[in-house]
């Protein structure tokens, strides 16, 4: 039986929302000084509009609905899909004043692509817009990475009992400490650190790249931002191509790789447990599937003649082939090439390596490592029960971060999850070949959003259909939540209207 | 007849060389980006002419200058111009403020260049300034300072309300 719903639940939702709405606004600051840096004015005036409006809807919301109460289960899965919502409209008001929007729409469809970590964008002309909002953007998918509500809860939330459960329900569910804020703290000081080492490296090898030094550091930044929260953006519309750099593109890589892992293997490694690196289920699942589909692109291109030698074929194929299985989407070869040059069978290995994507826990999406290598496991075992005699007690094992047993019930969970991303896939498919783009090309983008990767073979341009547009800002959303937190959004909202129902009945 | 035939043959070549020649007849054709990626076969290896807006970065190597050159709503293409193409002086490149020089290019396109690892570029053998750059006016609106105003007035109450107020302690 669902509870009821009282207004003291609206009132926890209200108010932790209305936290995490502050804490958006006052990150709206970040491009603004950046705009004003650059005497960007008009640019700097936008992002004072947007700032004031966002920690005016911030600070109503937790007035309204201010409590004491700490957030349960529910509470905190309907905080943190309702959360993003809210958070992606609002950062959408300076993306919309830049007038570099056809619509509302679209920008919230760039926010949500930022703060997924996805890198899917509509935005008019990227090449002419101001610094200050392609700070915004990077700074978007970078904080989206380590999760919106982990930075609310570093600064603004606090240790409350709830706080985990929110965290939870935004995909970031290793208990690395015994205290949540410790937890976000931690995640942040790790990615900090990253990220001040990933401007300089990043920033230097731009600089002997011939980039104005001045503006060196913030392509460092941004190119830093975009590889280490798996997202995919870039200043400019060429993304990786714009550098052409073989020195740019495998430092990114590295980046990006190390994005794509768990939180917890970071923390396992900075613990001094390096062995856990060559043990752990995720990094092994990695690397099966990034040499599977690697062979089966470079069978792709080999066929097709498409690289005239191994050096091209690995500096285009490996990268973009890794960049989609880490969830990235940086990209060094132009959308359109992926149709016309890659082929079905290159489209489709790369496909597959976004829908598995990157670790649990990490800043990536897809099904995750994890889950594959328990699938995996799963069966292994289930087919070493069948050959064993009947009275063989057998039981399989994972590493991930201790030797844990598979059961059953770690196996179903896993596959629903599985099973709910691969729903998503098909879903969006669907919708793009209803409109007539070819199976291929529907599958891949639809895969590329999902999986939050980013990714594109030309579909996603501002001029594709509304409904597109929409399926895939929800494809993006659900992805990068793991389903959980947005199901529970939904049951909210239709038992909240039935308890109204109730109400009146009753009354 | 004979004087005729003579007569004739001189007619059809002045003609021939008074007529007028298309200008594209012997000018490389002028490709967009789009029509470069969507058709890399048909243009690998061909001498093509490119026109575009020089993006920020003029980036210097050792053996030669790379610049971006965009053509139209998010789309660019490199351009590779080796230290022995004369390089015109390019004063202008696009940022916020500045609408950047255009360009016209003429070189050799490559779908998948053996010298760049794989790259899809076109490699220079002549650099015309077309169109000089200039400067990019972002205006700022009143209408968006009384708004800010407005939203920082209402901001500036809602907040002292929430910082004077104590929390309610409400029983769950």
């Amino acid at each position: 039986m669902v509870r009821r719903v009282w207004r003291e639940d609206f009132r926890i939702i209200g108010y932790y929302t209305g936290l995490v709405t502050i804490g958006v606004g006052l990150l709206m600051l970040v491009p603004m000084m950046t705009s004003l840096v650059f005497r960007e004015w008009a640019s700097a005036l936008d992002f004072a509009i947007s700032v004031a409006l966002t920690l005016l809807v911030g600070y109503v919301l937790a007035l309204a609905s201010r409590t004491r109460s700490t957030p349960g289960l529910t509470h905190a899965m309907v905080i943190a899909a309702g959360s993003w919502l809210v958070a992606m409209a609002l950062s959408g008001v300076p993306y919309m004043l830049s007038g570099h929007m056809k619509s509302f729409l679209d920008a919230c469809f760039d926010t949500m692509s930022g703060f997924t970590t996805t890198g899917m964008f509509l935005l008019q002309d990227l090449d002419h817009i101001a610094e200050g909002l392609n700070m915004w953007r990077h700074l978007l998918t970078y904080v989206g990475g380590q999760g919106i509500v982990v930075l609310a809860l570093t600064f603004l939330i606090g240790s409350t009992g709830g706080a985990f459960k929110i965290m939870v329900g935004e995909g970031k569910e290793e208990k690395l400490e015994p205290n949540v804020r410790h937890i976000a703290v931690l995640i942040w000081r790790i990615s900090l650190i990253y990220l001040g080492v990933g401007t300089v490296v990043l920033g230097l090898i731009a600089m002997a790249n011939g980039i104005k030094p001045y503006l060196a550091f913030f392509h460092g930044a941004y190119i830093f931002m975009s590889a280490w929260s798996t997202g995919g953006f870039a200043p400019y519309s060429q993304n990786m191509l714009y550098y052409h750099s073989s020195a740019m593109d495998i430092a990114s890589m590295v980046f990006f790789i190390l994005g794509s892992f768990n939180f917890a293997l970071h923390y396992a490694v900075w613990s001094g447990n390096r062995r856990e690196i060559l043990r752990n289920v995720e990094i092994v699942s990695f690397t099966i599937t990034v040499l599977t589909t690697f062979s089966l692109v470079c069978l792709a291109l080999m066929q097709r003649g498409v690289y005239p030698n191994a050096v091209a074929l690995f500096r285009r194929g490996f990268f973009q082939l890794v960049s989609g299985h880490t969830t990235t989407g940086q990209s060094n070869i132009y959308a359109r090439t992926f149709v016309r040059e890659w082929g079905p069978l290159g489209m489709l290995a790369t496909t597959i390596a976004m829908a598995i994507g990157a670790s649990a826990a990490s800043t990536g999406g897809g099904f995750k490592g994890l889950r594959m290598g328990i699938i995996v496991k799963g069966i292994a075992t289930d087919i070493r029960k069948l050959l064993s005699p009947e009275r063989a007690v057998v039981t399989g094992h994972y590493h991930h971060l201790r030797d844990n047993v598979i059961s059953d019930g770690v196996v179903k969970s896993a596959a629903v999850i599985v099973v709910l991303y691969v729903l998503i896939y098909v879903v969006g498919a669907v919708v793009g070949m209803a409109y007539g783009y070819p199976m291929a090309d529907a599958l891949f983008e639809s895969v590329s959003a999902g999986s939050n990767t980013g990714l594109s073979c030309g579909v996603t341009q501002a001029g594709m259909p509304t409904l597109l547009k929409i399926v895939y800002m929800l494809e993006m959303w659900m992805g990068r939540l793991e389903f959980l937190s947005v199901f529970t959004l939904f049951g909210f909202i239709a038992t909240s209207v039935r308890s109204v129902r109730l109400r009146k009945v009753a009354a | 007849m004979k004087r005729l035939c003579v007569v004739l043959t001189v007619v059809a070549l002045a003609a021939l060389i008074v007529a007028p020649v298309p200008a594209s007849a012997g000018q490389p054709p002028l490709l967009s980006t789009t029509e470069l990626v969507e058709n890399s076969y048909k243009w690998d290896g061909k001498t093509v002419s490119f026109k575009g807006e020089v993006l920020q970065d003029l980036m210097v190597r050792k053996d030669g200058t790379w610049m971006n050159l965009s053509d139209d709503n998010n789309t660019a293409m490199g351009v590779f111009v080796s230290k022995d193409v004369a390089m015109p002086v390019i004063a202008h490149v696009e940022d916020y403020r500045t609408v950047g020089d255009v360009v016209l290019i003429t070189g050799v396109f490559h779908r998948v260049c053996v010298q760049h690892e794989g790259e899809t570029d076109i490699h220079a053998v002549s650099v015309t300034v077309l169109t000089p750059g200039s400067p990019r006016e972002n205006p700022i609106h009143i209408d968006r300072v009384v708004w800010f105003l407005v939203l920082a007035c209402l901001l500036g109450l809602v907040m002292w309300f929430y910082y004077r107020k104590p929390a309610r302690r409400i029983e769950h």
